[in-house]
């Protein structure tokens, strides 16, 4: 297929979750789990959340360098409990490529991709 | 789905409120819905305008009187160009912003609408069966595949955004009961059909042809549930390769177009009644503007039908099949690139928001049927229905000359032999299948819809 022949425009979106990850690794666990609707929580409890998020939001900070670094065009936005980074001009297995190259894997953020018609496409 | 700007734009955030001005299911929903309020209000204060712009082309055998008709509703042209450029520009400004490129390319569009309208009532054309729709989608096929599309023109070629505000209007001739009990039969028949069809694409595609998981469920999609927009969003949900979903799209349209042509021959061919044959239409089509550019070659009842089948029966249904899918690329697939799990929320993302128009117009017109203020249902026909089924029938025909202009079939054919032999598969058991369910087992059901 001629490769300018596209008809669909792609939408790449990676969300990085504060407080949650797909999987929990060996030694971690949720953060707040300890602390939101618990009764009796322990100073080391809310010492654990912070070092958690002290690693994460240095984690998704690096993870976002990293895209900047491949591809300038991200749309980026902040949310009480993620960072979305969206991008319609870099296509999904690259951006995928630099992170692991870089050695964050799948727990670490959540993938979406989203397609859509070119102009005037049925 | 969006309006595209050829002009190349950053990135810019999705989702959220600006979704309802910056997405044409939206506008569709927006325009039709005034167009329906209008009309109820201009009649409500005893004004015959929605009646007076819109032109309906008399049959005609010779030319002289075509040139004489048109020369006399000179004025009633101008007033309908300016009612759809008026409500058109507004969209367009908050979609894209292209205001003075699509005022330029809508002008050449309704004036070719205007031309092959006429050309389409000359009664040469009816005695050899070349319907407006048929003509529009030849005119629009032989000018793009001879001639550059120009920027200007390209610009107005939105043919999503006008069939989805016929569909719209469309709910206004449809009562809400029929369409809620006439949907469920449509439902139970396109679903049969399209799991049949599904599972042939995509056991052709995988086992005979070796492709990709992910790209036989893409092209599958495509083949059997709505078309285009299943393909897009069935290969957003398991993550397929953009040129895999882009093949897909280019089979859907070439396999649409080919159909548009075929199915109608066929019905002739097989005194297929009109409810029947829009009934069939509606699962035989893989996407809705061309779909109803076949039915439309049919009758009105062809129309309703194919409706009730092709967007009550199946478009609905896309999130749920979308979810369907996710789940299954997650657990049942290899995990690659995974990150990600199926969201219910996304049922209600890829939910069609243009059908929620269809609705609303639907009860529109229910609640004013069984309104004492309306005093019979001849009134509600003549000075309500009538002239938005007319408004319907030219934004079905930007629509057909768009799908014809935006159409170039050496690009679309050159997809590759695997998933052209794998769609078409598809396309061997959606067929018989779907005149086997509308046309001879429910055919009797279809034929009582009007």
């Amino acid at each position: 297929m001629n490769p300018n022949n596209e008809t669909c425009v792609q939408r790449t979106r990676f969300v990085f979750n504060y407080y949650e990850k797909r999987e929990w690794l060996p030694g971690e666990k949720p953060p707040l789990d300890d602390i939101t609707k618990v009764k009796d929580v322990q100073p080391e409890n809310l010492r654990y959340f912070a070092e958690f998020m002290h690693t994460r939001l240095n984690h998704i900070a690096e993870m976002m360098d990293i895209l900047l670094k491949v591809h300038d065009d991200w749309a980026i936005t902040g949310w009480k409990d993620h960072i979305l980074m969206e991008t319609e001009s870099f296509d999904f297995n690259d951006s995928l490529n630099a992170l692991k190259e870089h050695g964050y894997h799948d727990d670490e953020f959540v993938l979406k991709v989203e397609y859509r018609r070119k102009w005037g496409v049925l | 789905m969006g309006y595209v700007s050829s002009a190349k734009k950053p990135t810019t955030p999705s989702g959220g409120w600006s979704d309802l001005w910056k997405q044409e299911d939206y506008w569709a929903v927006w325009l039709g819905l005034t167009i329906i309020v209008l009309t109820i209000v201009f009649w409500s204060q005893g004004i015959n305008f929605m009646n007076w712009i819109v032109l309906k082309i008399p049959s005609y055998s010779s030319y002289n009187t075509a040139i004489s008709y048109v020369s006399s509703h000179k004025i009633t042209l101008l007033t309908l160009y300016l009612f759809f450029l008026i409500l058109f520009s507004i969209a367009v400004k908050a979609l894209t912003g292209e205001v003075k490129r699509f005022l330029v390319g809508f002008t050449f569009l309704f004036l070719l609408s205007v031309l092959v309208s006429v050309w389409g009532s000359w009664d040469v054309m009816k005695r050899y069966n070349i319907e407006t729709p048929l003509l529009a989608l030849i005119v629009g096929l032989i000018i793009s595949n001879l001639f550059k599309i120009p920027n200007w023109l390209s610009t107005a070629l939105q043919t999503q955004f006008y069939i989805k505000l016929g569909i719209v209007l469309m709910g206004a001739s449809l009562p809400f009961t029929l369409i809620v009990k006439a949907g469920t039969t449509a439902f139970a028949q396109a679903t049969i059909i399209a799991l049949a069809t599904f599972l042939t694409i995509y056991w052709t595609g995988t086992r005979v042809f070796a492709l990709d998981k992910r790209f036989a469920a893409t092209l599958a999609a495509g083949g059997s549930i709505c078309g285009v927009s299943a393909s897009i969003a069935i290969g957003g949900a398991v993550k397929a390769e953009k040129q895999h979903v882009s093949i897909a799209i280019s089979l859907v349209i070439l396999w649409s177009i080919i159909m548009i042509f075929i199915l109608p021959l066929a019905i002739k061919a097989l005194h297929i009644p009109p409810g029947p044959a829009g009934a069939w239409i509606g699962t035989a089509e893989f996407a809705d503007a061309p779909g109803m550019a076949a039915a439309a070659a049919i009758n009105e009842q062809a129309i309703k039908t194919f409706t009730l089948m092709k967007v009550v029966g199946r478009d609905m249904f896309i999130g749920i099949w979308c979810f369907i899918m996710a789940f299954t690329s997650v657990t049942r697939w290899e995990k690659r690139y995974v990150g990600t799990k199926p969201d219910a929320l996304d049922v209600w993302i890829r939910f069609p928001k243009f059908v929620i128009g269809f609705f609303v117009a639907s009860i529109i017109i229910t609640f004013l049927a069984a309104s004492p203020h309306v005093v019979t249902s001849k009134v509600l026909d003549n000075r309500i229905i009538n002239p938005i089924i007319e408004l319907r029938n030219w934004a079905f025909i930007f629509t057909f000359l768009s799908i014809g202009l935006t159409s170039r079939l050496k690009d679309l054919a050159s997809v590759g032999w695997k998933p052209f032999a794998a769609f078409t598969a598809g396309v061997l058991v959606n067929i018989p299948l779907g005149y086997l369910l509308a046309v001879v087992i429910m055919g009797n059901y279809w034929i009582t819809v009007k």
